[in-house]
């Protein structure tokens, strides 16, 4: 089960991701981040503070994209993962191409920084 | 058997008739000759009597085996039978009386003997031919059998064989107990005369044709009925056979018969169309049933209900079209009508009829008035399969309000038989398709099941076992064995994201990439970052493969290791009591498609001791969720292991499994792909 919230502040495009990403319910995503990045961002967050499970083609999607966000100059990061779902980021490695933070204050942060 | 044996039947009786006959024309002539000169021939005249009852069995079992051969004919065939037996015996009668017209009162014309011989010849075809003629009508009356026709029916052959003895009880004389008899007979053939249900399956011209048959077969018997009353009255015949109770019934129960029949015949010619058209709807109706067979298409099953439509409502043109979603075509769409007509036609209807979306009004079966010079009313009679209109039918009439309820509903059961054809077709290709499919997927299992080594590559100095289990029929783990060698083995354990077909044929390109890669003798690291780029050309922009690799050296005892985006391996090591799982950086491989990969990728080296374990593991294992959702998790494999070390791999393995099965539970699920690989460090070299 997975529901999606997308909302916009300023400049920035935050996904929201509620329940679990599996196999059956990835495409859902991928339309999600699909649409965002036609219709212009040049920053997507995700809120993965309510997301539970994520199975590695949900991981696919987000991986998919990485190539994208760089040749459109879009900024990308993933916060609020709980311990377990952050584990399976960090175990495939993508903690060190996706920027993971805890909150998403960070993340705008971190955005003014670079 | 009935068959082989009934054959000469038929013709012994055939041959025992003619010589009973023959018997019977020598007899009476001897009768004859002793009567005229006064001489006790020495002949009664029951033998007479016994002769003519044994003629009339003959002749019966003759028929009655010629209907038994013939019982599948057509009423028609059959009639006609009867009408030719009967215009033969009435002419042969004719002959006879012109022939002695001609002669008159001359020496041959008054031949007692040669008139007797006459009178034989009249006497058996007369005969054959009221005997033939009972037996097709008892075919006829038989032909909807139920218990009551077939009791009357054995009550009147009964009586008949009462009628055939009678002879001995009256002598040959026409008194009261004869006429008796007769009046009896005649009202059980009356009786029998109103089983007419074969009349009604007639169509129109058979008819006609019966009729006339019918026709022929009255004037035969009346013809031959006059003759027999004319022989009853002439002096110079001094036997008769022909004042029988018996014959005289055959008569009576021929005419009665007849004479039904043949009125029936007539006033059901009007109605006859109203039959047939019941008739066709009704083999329409079997037609569309069996329309259902996978190797009929859609196109038929609409073709035959297209021109079963137009048949049942009398259509003086119809179109079919088609919803432009489905993908059926079909070749005459039109009927009795041309393009023009149609577009033009086409726009008289309301626009919302038109629509091919489902709507109350577009289910519906609707009869509209048209404003056209040529087609006065118009019936469009939607397909309506799984909440969705198939097609539309439309049928035209020339005159106003063409059609009435009957017709309406008569084409409504059409439609609905109709759909449910294509919709029976439809499941039926779609139970054939999914067969084929599951066909398929035991092929890919087989296929895929080969992939994994069923010998793992190993020295005495360590044991090894492995396990995987495919959530679907074929999954997406992968583990390896590869001997560089003799001190030199290489593991690997790999797991394709996503799970089902695509990750099986993933699973089998990493297989491919890893017997290629591995025989260069590559390091692990090295090994990856190759792997890296030759799975980038291969894999799905969304899809990624996570792999460990152990290049074992049993010389030095150190084992290589570099670990791309998979789950950390379980080290449990036996001087420390305590497993851990190597933590060591690395990314799925596949995720980073350019050079820059090699900056993700490491590897290190470790000394081992006997006693060790490596457990490999893919995530299917660690994400077994209870039913309170908990995942089986890093911390419980550890304790596990950490418990069971001692044990030898399998054992050990199993002890794995077995633990995650019971903490799934029955209600708890394993939805991923899971594998497990044991390695176990024995003996030092």
């Amino acid at each position: 089960m997975l529901r999606i919230e997308k909302t916009r502040e300023g400049k920035n495009d935050i996904l929201h991701l509620i329940g679990e990403v599996d196999a059956s319910n990835s495409v859902l995503l991928d339309q999600s981040i699909q649409e965002v990045v036609q219709q212009g961002t040049s920053f997507l967050l995700i809120d993965g503070k309510e997301l539970g499970y994520i199975s590695s083609a949900g991981l696919g999607v987000f991986m998919s994209y990485l190539d994208d966000f760089s040749e459109r100059g879009i900024r990308f990061a993933i916060f609020g993962l709980n311990d377990q779902v952050g584990e399976v980021f960090k175990i495939l490695g993508l903690d060190r191409l996706i920027s993971i933070v805890p909150d998403k204050s960070t993340a705008i942060a971190s955005q003014h920084e670079s | 058997m009935i068959k082989t044996s009934s054959l000469p039947l038929g013709r012994i009786s055939l041959l025992l008739a003619i010589f009973v006959w023959l018997a019977l024309v020598l007899v009476d002539l001897v009768r004859i000759f002793g009567m005229i000169n006064n001489l006790e021939s020495g002949i009664s005249e029951e033998v007479t009597w016994i002769l003519e009852i044994l003629f009339f069995l003959f002749v019966y079992l003759v028929y009655r085996h010629i209907f038994w051969k013939n019982r599948n004919a057509d009423f028609l065939t059959l009639i006609w039978r009867g009408v030719s037996t009967g215009l033969f015996a009435a002419a042969s009668g004719l002959l006879t009386e012109l022939i002695y017209l001609a002669f008159g009162e001359s020496k041959i014309g008054t031949d007692p003997f040669l008139s007797n011989i006459f009178y034989h010849i009249n006497f058996g075809w007369t005969s054959a031919f009221l005997i033939s003629t009972a037996l097709l009508w008892r075919h006829l009356i038989l032909y909807q059998k139920n218990k009551q026709v077939v009791k009357q029916w054995q009550v009147f052959e009964l009586s008949m064989l009462g009628a055939l003895f009678f002879i001995f009880f009256n002598h040959n004389n026409l008194d009261y107990s004869f006429l008796f008899g007769l009046v009896i007979l005649l009202i059980i053939s009356i009786l029998l005369a109103v089983n007419l249900k074969w009349i009604p399956y007639l169509n129109f011209k058979e008819k006609w044709r019966t009729l006339l048959f019918l026709f022929l077969i009255l004037l035969s018997a009346g013809i031959l009925f006059y003759r027999v009353l004319s022989y009853g009255n002439e002096a110079r015949l001094q036997i008769n056979l022909t004042d029988n109770l018996f014959l005289m019934a055959l008569f009576g129960f021929v005419f009665a018969y007849g004479l039904f029949s043949f009125l029936v015949t007539l006033f059901n010619l009007p109605t006859s169309s109203v039959f047939e058209q019941k008739l066709t709807e009704a083999i329409n109706f079997q037609k569309l049933s069996q329309s259902i067979q996978p190797e009929e298409n859609e196109e038929q099953v609409l073709d035959i209900l297209l021109d079963s439509c137009m048949s049942a409502s009398y259509s003086d043109g119809a179109w079919i079209e088609l919803n432009p979603k489905e993908h059926i075509q079909v070749k005459n769409s039109l009927r009795l009508l041309d393009r023009s007509t149609q577009t033009g036609l086409s726009t008289l209807f309301p626009q919302e009829t038109q629509s091919w979306t489902f709507s109350l009004t577009t289910e519906q079966i609707q009869a509209l008035r048209l404003n056209h010079p040529e087609y006065k009313s118009a019936l469009l009679v939607p397909l309506v399969v799984n909440k969705s209109i198939l097609a539309r039918i439309v049928l035209l009439k020339e005159v106003k309000e063409g059609f009435n309820k009957e017709m309406i509903g008569i084409i409504g059961t059409f439609a609905r038989q109709a759909c449910i054809a294509v919709e029976n077709h439809r499941l039926l290709n779609q139970a054939i398709e999914n067969e084929r499919y599951q066909e398929e997927l035991k092929i890919a299992q087989r296929v895929q099941k080969a992939l994994l080594p069923l010998k793992l590559d190993h020295p005495d100095t360590f044991e090894i076992s492995a396990y995987s289990n495919t959530a679907d029929e074929v999954g997406g783990d992968y583990y390896d064995t590869y001997q560089v060698d003799p001190n030199h083995f290489v593991v690997i354990m790999g797991d394709v994201s996503g799970k089902g077909t695509s990750a099986a044929f993933h699973m089998a390109q990493m297989k491919g990439v890893f017997q290629s890669l591995i025989q260069l003798g590559l390091k692990p690291a090295e090994f990856m970052k190759k792997a890296n780029a030759a799975l980038s050309k291969c894999l799905e922009r969304n899809h990624f493969i996570t792999a460990s690799v152990f290049e074992i050296n049993t010389a030095t005892h150190t084992f290589c290791h570099a670990r791309a985006g998979h789950i950390p391996t379980l080290w449990y090591r036996a001087n420390e009591k305590t497993a851990t799982f190597i933590s060591i950086e690395g990314l799925g491989l596949g995720i980073v498609r350019n050079p820059s990969y090699q900056k993700h990728v490491h590897e290190s080296t470790y000394d081992y001791q006997t006693g060790d374990l490596l457990v490999l593991l893919t995530d299917g294992i660690l994400e077994g969720r209870n039913e309170k959702g908990e995942q089986f998790g890093y911390e419980r494999l550890k304790n596990l292991v950490e418990a069971k070390h001692q044990l030898s791999p399998p054992t050990l393995q199993q002890e794995i499994i077995d633990s995650l099965h019971q903490f799934v539970g029955g209600d708890g699920m394993i939805e991923d792909d899971y594998s497990l690989l044991v390695i176990k460090f024995t003996k030092p070299e």
